[in-house]
């Protein structure tokens, strides 16, 4: 083994076992950095074991760190990632979840099971609105948790469900994981859009089709409700119009972008201020509304960011001691074909997905392994699309979970560390399963794309 | 091994502005990289690194100048906003032909001044890769008058973008890979980027089907290897005269390659419903006078700009001569 | 796998907002508070707080510079650029802001089981090792990196574009001097809880968190 390829293992371990002291993650990544310059820097000065390789490095090296930081603060790419996360918070803040919980239960609420398929439901149109996971799994949550265990719903199927379909978010458009990941792998936002849109509405689907067997293999698991009113035409009604606001906005969002009136930015912007409209339409803004979610979306852009600018670091470090080829050779050299290339990254990303969260895997993971398996032939979309899926899980596996954090943080009580644990397992088996199918019918992922661009 | 018993011994890590899989446009690199290699024996040896691994593509000269990196590959076109004068070294509308601009680069006093103006900010720029003009852009519809552009939406980069948005088009900067999105999508309604067997390899012409010529923005494009001065001054006369040398090699290299590879995309436009139009004479004229005031608003800004514009439209009017005279009309 | 995964649960959380709850829910090491920190964090508050409209900014020029572009025809770089410097300042001001309020990500499935003067190390060390360094890497070479687009009166590469780069370019080293600041005012908070220098302030109300 090269010296140099020495130094690329330990700086990575380095950063893996530093995570687990709990120091953000941001700095670790961007002190990992600094500290192997000093490793490089003094190896180089005082020993031959560099001389012949190209992976000297020293501090001018690690500075060009400040043309990188430039790069992404001139990304007019990103600038939709504030925008979608101030349209997420400021979406929270309207109202329109409620309204849509109130009127939907009494459409779907006196069917088996029917209350969580009310909370797929929510949770798919929030998802297509925008995808802040922890507003969306504390929405479900408080809107649909108690309402659920009212009606004799088991804790732990409540539980998975409001989990798993508020993680969606993060996998159907638009999402600040896909705007990420398109800007690491240099592709097309809107592509990566509509790539994941049927493997994360298929999801949905999944869920909801899950949802509904259990009820009927579990009677006294997700029961009807005793009382129901009867549906008229007016209940009929107002579901439309509660579901219309959330539509719009989704038309605006989304639809711009697929139909190619505004770029990923324009659209966010667009959403931004029609969430807006939407709270002020519901009587739901006002100073304090608008302070708070302003600085919400300061401090959420702040962490994303700094966990990028700590990654630029690690990787102009990393790749300047060989690192990507060093991967490379390994995945190439695995003695597995193409496909089990494949799958041999994505058991890892799940396997990491258990205690790194989306950020560090998009940031650090995906720009290694992406260009490996492009070069390997597969499509880029589709493989990004695979990797989101497996991230979406990461969501949802303990011990580090956010969905789990976020429902156990809201979860009235009744509702135990074992019930949400107990209540995931079957969600995540079927985002495998989901995986499984996106991974077999590429399909699923590039149809809409092609049919877009009219071949 | 005899040959390069006395070469020193380089390794640098050199970052490039465009993908090494475009043809003419980023793969000359890797011709000058390998024969750099072979001629010296494997004692000077670049690895190329893509766009933005290791330093953005806009930022090569920057970080060379600051010898964060010995040295990069880049269109030094992008350093219009700190360098006035540079993009008259990387491409010009209404500029010289590709072969015009290496006599007034090699013979006609353009080296000189390239070194000159990249001296201040501690580069040396060694010219290493030429092609022939780009088209005039990819349109969604014809373009038959200055009012057609008026209002376009289009994707336009250099001086040549300055010209755009003086005629009135509105003029945006797209990074490369979102033009095609954004040309497919309707977010613009035009972009030029490159030349024919490159813009296809970008899809282009999947989804707009004008594609106007002559290159009136770039009627050359320039690339060069910019080497942190410090670190070329410190070069043996022998590696500074292999990289010379291998730059220079690349420079015909690259202009023979881009030549070759587009007459044949051309030609398979009509089984793709492309147009390949030429913008009618009386537009081009107008373009050349609004090409004439944005030239000599940005000399009135900046002394070094007006230094190379003059040397440059002091050599094209004697080449003119011999231009005019001893070539073959374009239509023969 | 035990009960207590986080500290939070509801019946802590008084106040009546999701949007509340959702940040009450953030996991915080409770260091306590100096002189020093107390005054030091109020700054980089009040000038994250004040920082954050600029997002409601950043909504005003996108939504006109798409009406712009799609109902009157007319597109403008300037506006385009503007949307990135405002996004560049929110993120890099956030940085200090983000500290203060100690809202970075941290994996936490282990650190959490620590004690509090255990985390108090885990800071002193990362403050040391990884923060500081990081931080007076960045800052040191993006001062010259300012100078130098001020000395060549850099403006937009972009036709049409901004002028003065070197406005925006100087808000990179402002914000990691900021988070300098921030990690400074939490080196007091450590140094108080492990060494008792400087005198730990009792600090009024009970939540470091709802200052909203
Ligand atoms: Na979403
Ligand atoms: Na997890």
């Amino acid at each position: 083994m090269e010296f140099s390829e020495i130094l690329c293992v330990l700086m990575f371990m380095s950063f893996i076992l530093l995570l687990f002291t709990g120091f953000p993650v941001a700095w670790v990544l961007g002190g990992v950095a600094v500290i192997f310059t000093l490793i490089g820097w003094l190896v180089a000065e005082h020993t031959d074991l560099l001389a012949d390789s190209f992976y000297t490095i020293d501090w001018a090296y690690t500075s060009a760190v400040v043309d990188r930081i430039w790069d992404v603060m001139k990304n007019w790419v990103l600038v939709a990632l504030p925008m979608f996360i101030f349209m997420g918070l400021m979406l929270d803040r309207s109202g329109i979840a409620a309204q849509l919980m109130n009127n939907f239960v009494r459409l779907f609420g006196r069917v088996r099971g029917g209350m969580a398929v009310t909370v797929a439901l929510i949770g798919i149109l929030l998802a297509a609105s925008t995808g802040i996971i922890g507003a969306s799994v504390v929405l479900l949550s408080l809107l649909g948790l108690p309402v659920m265990l009212e009606n004799g719903y088991r804790p732990s199927f409540a539980a998975g469900a409001v989990c798993s379909v508020g993680t969606l978010g993060i996998l159907i458009p638009p999402s600040i994981m896909l705007v990420l990941m398109a800007d690491r792998l240099a592709m097309s936002v809107g592509d990566l859009f509509l790539g994941a849109l049927i493997p994360g509405v298929l999801l949905g689907v999944i869920y909801i089709t899950y949802m509904l067997t259990y009820a009927w293999l579990v009677p006294d698991g997700a029961p009807a409700p005793e009382h129901v009113e009867p549906i008229t035409s007016k209940a009929i009604l107002e579901m439309f119009w509660a579901v219309l606001p959330p539509a719009g906005l989704i038309l605006a969002v989304l639809g711009t972008i697929f139909l190619g009136l505004a770029t990923p930015t324009e659209a966010s912007g667009v959403g931004a201020f029609g969430a807006l409209l939407l709270a002020w339409a519901n009587r739901k803004l006002n100073l304090t509304v608008f302070r708070e979610v302003c600085e919400q979306t300061t401090k959420t852009t702040a962490f994303i960011f700094a966990i990028f600018l700590g990654a630029t670091a690690f990787s102009l470090v990393f790749r300047g001691l060989g690192g990507d080829e060093l991967i490379e050779a390994f995945l190439t050299g695995l003695p597995l074909g193409p496909n089990g290339i494949v799958i041999a990254v994505l058991l890892c990303t799940f396997i990491l997905g258990f205690f790194l969260d989306w950020i560090e895997i998009t940031l650090i993971i995906l720009p290694l392994v992406g260009p490996v398996i492009a070069n390997l032939g597969f499509d880029l979309v589709w493989f990004t699309v695979l990797f989101a899926v497996c991230l979406q899980t990461s969501f949802l596996t303990p011990p580090v979970g956010f969905a789990l954090f976020y429902l156990k943080g809201v979860a009235p009580t009744g509702v135990t560390v074992a019930h949400i644990y107990k209540g995931v397992i079957p969600f995540i088996l079927l985002q495998l399963a989901g995986l499984v199918l996106v991974f077999i019918w590429k399909d699923l992922v590039t149809w809409l794309p092609s049919v877009a661009y009219g071949n | 091994q005899g040959t390069a018993e006395a070469a020193e011994k380089i390794r640098w890590k050199v970052p490039v502005a465009f993908g090494t899989n475009l043809p003419a446009l980023g793969d000359n690199i890797v011709y000058v990289a390998d024969a750099l290699k072979a001629a010296s024996g494997g004692a000077v040896q670049f690895k190329v690194f893509e766009p933005g691994k290791l330093v953005p593509p806009f930022s090569i000269t920057d970080a060379v100048k600051d010898k964060k990196i010995e040295a990069g590959y880049t269109w030094i076109g992008y350093d219009q906003g700190k360098i006035p004068s540079a993009p008259l070294f990387a491409a010009r509308p209404f500029g010289m032909e590709p072969w015009e601009f290496t006599a007034w680069w090699f013979d006609g006093g353009g080296k000189e001044l390239g070194e000159e103006v990249y001296a201040e900010h501690g580069v040396h720029p060694v010219l290493c890769g030429i092609i022939g003009p780009e088209t005039a852009g990819w349109f969604r519809s014809e373009i038959d008058s200055l009012d057609d552009l008026k209002g376009l939406k289009i994707r336009f980069a250099g001086l040549g973008g300055k010209v755009m948005q003086k005629v009135g088009a509105s003029v945006t900067m797209l990074p490369g890979g979102e033009i095609f999105q954004a040309l497919e999508k309707g977010a613009i309604d035009a972009s030029e980027f490159s030349m024919p067997a490159i813009d296809q390899k970008l899809g282009f012409d999947k989804v707009v089907k004008f594609n106007y010529f002559p290159g009136w923005h770039q009627t050359y494009t320039a690339f060069h290897f910019v080497v942190n001065k410090e670190v070329w001054d410190g070069l043996e006369d022998s590696t500074k005269a292999l990289i010379d040398m291998a730059c220079t090699a690349g420079v015909m290299r690259n202009l023979s390659h881009g030549e070759a590879i587009q007459g044949a995309v051309i030609k398979g436009f009509g089984g793709k419903g492309v147009t390949a139009g030429r913008l009618p004479e009386n537009i081009l004229h107008e373009l050349q006078g609004i090409t004439r005031e944005v030239m000599e608003e940005e000399a009135a800004r900046d002394a070094l700009f007006k230094k190379v514009y003059e040397s440059q439209e002091a050599f094209s009017a004697d080449y003119k001569y011999w231009k005019g005279l001893a070539y073959l009309p374009r239509n023969f | 796998m035990t009960d207590d995964i986080r500290t939070a649960s509801p019946a802590e959380v008084d106040h009546p907002d999701d949007h509340d709850r959702l940040h009450e829910l953030l996991h915080h090491a409770e260091l306590p508070h100096t002189a020093f920190s107390s005054n030091l964090d109020r700054q980089v508050r009040r000038l994250g707080s004040w920082a954050s409209w600029i997002w409601l900014a950043l909504v005003g020029v996108i939504v006109l510079n798409v009406t712009l572009r799609y109902v009157l025809g007319e597109g403008r770089i300037e506006f385009e650029e503007i949307q990135w410097h405002i996004y560049a300042f929110g993120f890099l001001l956030g940085l200090a802001y983000c500290m203060e309020a100690d809202d970075h990500v941290r994996v936490d499935v282990v650190y959490e089981h620590f004690s509090l003067p255990t985390k108090a190390w885990i800071e002193l060390f990362g403050i040391f090792f990884f923060l500081v360094p990081f931080a007076v890497l960045v800052l040191w070479y993006a001062v010259p990196f300012v100078i130098y687009s001020i000395s060549i009166n850099e403006v937009s590469e972009s036709p049409g574009g901004l002028p003065a780069r070197w406005v925006i370019k100087a808000v990179l080293p402002f914000g990691f001097f900021l988070l300098l600041v921030a990690t400074l005012s939490r080196l007091s908070r450590v140094t108080a809880l492990l060494f008792g220098w400087p005198a730990v302030r009792p600090r009024p109300g009970k939540n470091t968190v709802a200052k909203g």
